[in-house]
């Protein structure tokens, strides 16, 4: 290949990778968290009791209180229990007042084992990080779009990086530790190259989830500009009959449950809507819960008439360029996986993190070393030094200073869940602050520090704040709310070591080692 | 999953070994061209394995998604340990080629 042709990537892949690179390290932080964003949710809702009791209970337990409490309900939708979510919930929707406005919802959470009503403090729990990984807690439709631009940066980071890359099969195996700027390098290729097929995957379906917002010229000309007949095509939404207005009683649903089953290959259903309770016209949705095929089906679902039980509908098998799509948007979210491989795409989503990460630290640690003799950085690496800081270590704290926050405030504060978010927030700033305050090394120190901590001790918060500290969660066998301790417990342990670590990195002898080492990488990395 | 991976990480231990630089390291010799073969026509052997061992397990769909994963993991996991704990790099491979016929045994 031509070596300015090289160049032109190398060049491509440091000002990519240093523009977007503060912003896809929060991105791709939060969205591994989303992959346990039930597990978080569970640990941040800890009244809400994980129960195993079959699924027909559960939905015969809802259809006695939506038939006590929403009578009139114009539709209700249950959220059944499963194997992650340990919630029952139930939705309903009020008749409108005037045809063709939409009526209110109410939204009840059930005890699967009693029926009775569990109030979970409220919180958006895990949500927050799935939502914050494409919305960036901006205003719509900016956030998905700037989350959309940094996933295409990505892209061109990563295609640029590979051809940078020369020995991409010498260097398969190579990581050569305490060798200052060589071994982030290595760190950087290793992490780049064997997590590979990963970052290419999540980057490239991320763009196919975006399609109607990227590529929205294909849709406009083969749908003639309109945009609803491209949606109806796609989610073909359920028809549902006019009220009638003749009362007739609503079927027993847990049966259709099995009747459901029947047709779908595997898997069962994860949603239950009914349309019209207690009308001669009532449909019963029941919509399956995608856990079972790694290709995404949008709305796979069957309609059964609510009065007689004989199937009214049933979605079309899905088209070859829809079934392409879904695969990728099945593979992005990871919803089939089960705790082993869950774990898997964590690690992967810790790798793609990681890889933004080194990135970052060789940009600026290759800058500094022109400066090491006179130890004044200009105001921009000063910069980027800050921004670094605090967009790795910094967010660190700002997850936990979040999940503090749950078990902190007072369970009836009003607004609680926008001030847990505030937490995240404030934290984040405030380390931004401290970063341009105390700079450099010290910084990057001190702020690990203070996520170790905070990390390490969240199973003792939880065990002084509540009932389920891990010796209760690992007798009852609650392997999320455990797993969530253990987790956090790892982390801090990880962080306190990397502070160590960078303390240790830090002292004069070591770093003049390094300095002599990294003087010849410097001409091999441009 | 579990044959899989310990299949792949087994391959790229014989990969690993192929190459001249990997191998005076870990062994602490220089490899013969022929032996260097060997260990080669071994990785790839092992790690094609691996997949058939994950499709035939899961299906398709599942078997691909569940041999790419333990495929980059097994492999971060081994460089990762190369130059931290050397020896501990090498025996997990034996262990885990010794391992795989009773995993095989169990799934397959």
């Amino acid at each position: 290949m031509k070596e300015g042709f090289r160049q032109a990537m190398a060049w491509l892949h440091t000002w990519a990778g240093l523009i977007f690179g503060w912003l896809l390290f929060a991105i791709f932080l939060t969205g591994t968290l989303a992959y346990f964003k039930d597990e978080i949710s569970h640990w941040m809702q800890p009244e809400i009791p994980a129960r195993s009791v079959p699924t027909e209970t559960s939905l015969t337990l809802a259809q006695q209180y939506l038939e006590q409490r929403a009578a009139n309900a114009s539709r209700w939708i249950i959220d059944l229990p499963g194997a992650r979510e340990p919630a029952l919930s139930v939705r309903w929707q009020s008749a409108p007042a005037k045809p063709g406005e939409r009526g209110q919802f109410t939204e009840k959470r059930l005890d699967p084992l009693s029926g009775a009503e569990v109030q979970g403090r409220d919180t958006q729990g895990g949500e927050f990080f799935y939502r914050f990984h494409f919305q960036l807690q901006m205003p719509y439709p900016w956030g998905r779009w700037l989350s959309t631009i940094a996933a295409m940066v990505m892209f061109v980071a990563l295609i640029s990086g590979i051809i940078t890359h020369k020995k991409i099969f010498k260097d398969f195996f190579t990581f050569r530790p305490r060798k200052g700027q060589r071994s982030w390098l290595d760190g950087h290729n290793a992490v780049g190259v064997l997590v590979l097929p990963f970052h290419l995957m999540i980057t490239y379906s991320s763009l196919v989830i975006f399609m109607t917002m990227v590529m929205p010229a294909s849709i406009l000309a083969a749908y003639k500009g309109d945009v609803q007949a491209f949606f109806s095509d796609v989610f073909p939404a359920a028809n549902t009959a006019k009220v009638a207005g003749t009362p007739e009683p609503l079927l027993p649903l847990a049966p259709l449950l099995e009747k459901a089953r029947e047709h779908w290959a595997g898997g069962s259903a994860g949603q239950v809507t009914v349309n019209n309770p207690g009308d001669t016209n009532a449909s019963v949705v029941l919509t399956h819960n995608g856990t079972d095929r790694v290709v995404h089906e949008f709305g796979r679902a069957v309609t059964f008439s609510g009065v007689t039980g004989q199937l009214l509908a049933k979605t079309p098998e899905q088209s070859v360029p829809m079934a392409v799509a879904g695969s990728f948007y099945g593979l992005h979210m990871g919803r089939f996986a089960d705790p082993v491989l869950r774990w898997l795409y964590f690690i992967c989503g810790l790798a793609s993190t990681a890889m933004i990460g080194t990135g970052l630290v060789i940009w600026l640690g290759k800058r500094q070393l022109k400066h090491a003799k006179s130890g004044v950085l200009p105001f921009e690496l000063k910069l980027v030094e800050v921004l670094n800081i605090a967009s790795m270590s910094g967010l660190v704290i700002a997850v936990a200073a979040f999940f503090w926050a749950n078990r902190v405030l007072p369970v009836d504060m009003a607004e609680r869940p926008q001030w847990e978010i505030n937490s995240f927030f404030i934290a984040w700033g405030l380390s931004l602050l401290h970063a341009a305050w105390r700079r450099g090394r010290g910084a990057w120190v001190e702020q690990l520090a203070l996520a170790a901590l905070l990390f390490a001790s969240v199973p003792l918060l939880n065990a002084v704040t509540t009932l389920h500290h891990l010796g209760n969660s690992l007798a009852t066998g609650d392997w999320a709310m455990a797993g969530f301790d253990l987790a956090c417990l790892g982390s801090g342990l990880f962080l306190g070591w990397a502070a160590r670590k960078m303390q240790r990195a830090g002292q004069p002898e070591i770093t003049g080692r390094n300095r002599q080492r990294s003087i010849p990488l410097e001409q091999e990395a441009h | 999953m579990l044959l899989a991976g310990l299949l792949c990480y087994g391959g790229f231990t014989a990969l690993c070994l192929s190459m001249d630089r990997h191998h005076a390291e870990l062994l602490g010799r220089k490899a013969s061209i022929a032996e260097r073969r060997r260990f080669k026509w071994a990785g790839w052997l092992l790690l094609g394995m691996s997949l058939w061992a994950a499709v035939s397990v899961a299906g398709w769909a599942f078997g691909l998604v569940q041999w790419c994963a333990v495929l980059m993991l097994s492999v971060l996991l081994l460089v990762m340990l190369m130059p931290y704990r050397r020896r501990m790099a090498l025996s997990l491979a034996a262990l885990s080629l010794l391992a795989s016929p009773i995993a095989a045994y169990a799934v397959l």
